[in-house]
């Protein structure tokens, strides 16, 4: 009994962990709380407004029940702002607009601030760190200030695609919405392809590429091309790292390892 | 009966909160994610297995007296249609159809991801199959089951159903061609000439993780004291590494698999 699926979660499983995304909505009528398996809900009190999973966001949405509030970057003027930076900045030219930060993660216009990751403890007392699709990334702002760059959360394509679905009647300007995602979608594709030059640092020993920012349906549709290309390379460059690291041992056992010579072989990663 | 009595009546078990619910629905779809993008078999979360299968019990049965209660309700109404208007039963409780709904919505979705962590599980445990028993006949490749002691990183199920399968596979391989080799080749598990015929997963392959400790290096080369630190990742970052390389640091909670 073979496993049918390829390494990686599928584009149907991406959606449905895209469904966990918190979004914020405005009720139209009064529900309980309730204590679901994902975790609690609060009781819906129209029209205060409150924050709840995609999955029941869109339910409440299909039956007219509750009006959902577009996240804070699925606007036409946040969307524009990434797509100029994603195709005309400098700095942006091989690689990704930068995701939102993590909690503790300091905003990318404060570089030299120290990250400090809070970690929760979970039942077993291993260290938990929250990460995207349980972030609220994807809630509506009240307060926006100037410091926030607009970015894409891990799951735009599907959360942008979902609400175009569902709720394009709760959103500024929808058909303008399509043609950026579109044009956005199009910008990173072409970038990630470019990027298959530098995919030999990954399969070297100690390297990696980076895809910082890379969204979860990006990387779901790139994920087999990605991983064939470095396992090719790794399989023919398998003999050259095995003689490297045995010149690397003979060295230590001779007695001192000045560490100068791999350093560039250590440090030819780059950017997507 | 309302399905505020329901739900107030459902003991949930000492130290059970709403809070944990969501913490170990999160760590359980990080979990499946990360069983989805590896070769190797990760090693299975059996406490956090255990409460999330009590709460989808629970969750159950709650949904199962919502509906006898929905049931229950439409007969009313249809009862009470034929003499008067519908409006007793209806307002009684508006919601009713909704909630039932989305606790249903919700369980569906809260069973299908140990279901899905499960499937592949059973194919990545038959590629690591492997055995020390000196024995030459196929049968004798598989070790007996009452003498491990250590089943990690499998649960006893997996464990019992890997066992039922290679000992199947091997007597059909006995049976039907095995027979006919030399006995110094019969064994699955024979490594003459240098090439092993267990094929272990490939822990070099790579994988995409995103770093969520402050700062996370990636070490190669396996071997304690000999290993090679590589590049080092920051917080947020998205980078496609070795699995070997990340594979300490995914144990300690600070990367995380995508």
């Amino acid at each position: 009994m073979a496993f049918p699926l390829p390494r990686g979660v599928t584009a149907s499983e991406i959606a449905f962990l895209a469904e966990m995304e918190t979004v914020t909505i405005v009720p139209r009528q009064r529900l309980e709380g309730l204590e679901l398996l994902g975790g609690p809900i609060e009781p819906l009190v129209p029209p205060r407004r409150a924050s709840l999973p995609l999955w029941l966001a869109l339910l409440l949405k299909r039956q007219r029940r509750a009006n959902i509030i577009p996240p804070t970057w699925l606007h036409p003027e946040p969307l524009a702002l990434i797509l100029e930076v994603e195709s005309q900045h400098q700095d942006y030219k091989n690689a990704f607009s930068p995701p939102p930060p993590l909690p503790g993660q300091p905003s990318i216009l404060d570089r030299d601030a120290l990250p400090s990751a809070r970690p929760q403890y979970t039942p077993d007392g291993n260290r938990y760190y929250a990460a995207p699709p349980f972030l609220p990334q994807n809630t509506a702002q009240t307060v926006i200030s100037s410091r926030d760059t607009p970015s894409l959360p891990f799951h735009w394509v599907e959360v942008g695609n979902l609400l175009l679905d569902a709720a394009s009647d709760d959103l500024v300007d929808p058909d303008q919405i399509r043609r950026l995602l579109k044009d956005l979608r199009e910008v990173r594709m072409a970038k990630m392809r470019s990027g298959v030059d530098v995919l030999d640092a990954a399969a070297t020993g100690g390297g990696g590429v980076a895809l910082t920012g890379v969204g979860s349906m990006e990387l779901g549709e790139e994920r087999g091309f990605i991983t064939g290309v470095v396992d090719g390379l790794r399989r023919i460059g398998s003999s050259k790292e095995q003689a490297r690291r045995e010149q690397m041992a003979e060295q230590r056992a001779n007695g001192g390892y000045d560490g100068t010579q791999d350093d560039d072989e250590d440090e030819d990663y780059m950017e997507f | 009966m309302d399905i505020d009595d329901i739900l107030a009546s459902v003991d949930r078990g000492p130290g059970a909160s709403p809070e944990s619910a969501a913490l170990d629905h999160q760590l359980l779809t990080r979990f499946w994610v990360a069983e989805r993008a590896v070769s190797e078999v990760l090693p299975w979360p059996a406490p956090l297995m255990e409460r999330i299968m009590d709460r989808v019990r629970i969750q159950n049965q709650i949904s199962n007296a919502v509906q006898h209660l929905q049931i229950e309700t439409i007969e009313d109404l249809a009862a009470s249609s034929e003499t008067t208007l519908p409006t007793t039963a209806n307002t009684h409780n508006p919601n009713l159809n909704l909630r039932l709904s989305i606790l249903q919505t919700d369980l569906a979705r809260s069973q299908y991801i140990p279901r899905a962590t499960k499937t592949p599980l059973a194919s990545q445990t038959q590629s690591t199959a492997s055995s020390q028993n000196p024995n030459q006949q196929p049968e004798d490749s598989v070790p007996d089951i009452s003498e491990l002691t250590d089943l990690a990183p499998l649960s006893e199920p997996e464990t019992s159903f890997l066992h039922a399968h290679q000992t199947l596979l091997a007597g059909h391989y006995a049976a039907s061609f095995m027979g006919a080799f030399p006995r110094q080749l019969r064994r699955l598990d024979d490594n003459a000439g240098g090439t092993s015929m267990i094929q272990g997963p490939d822990l070099k392959e790579v994988v995409f993780v995103r770093c969520l400790g402050a700062e996370v290096p990636v070490a190669v080369g396996g071997e304690e004291e000999e290993y090679e630190t590589g590049v080092t990742m920051r917080m947020g970052d998205v980078w496609v590494v070795r699995w070997e390389g990340v594979k300490g640091a995914w144990g300690r909670g600070e990367v995380e698999l995508l």
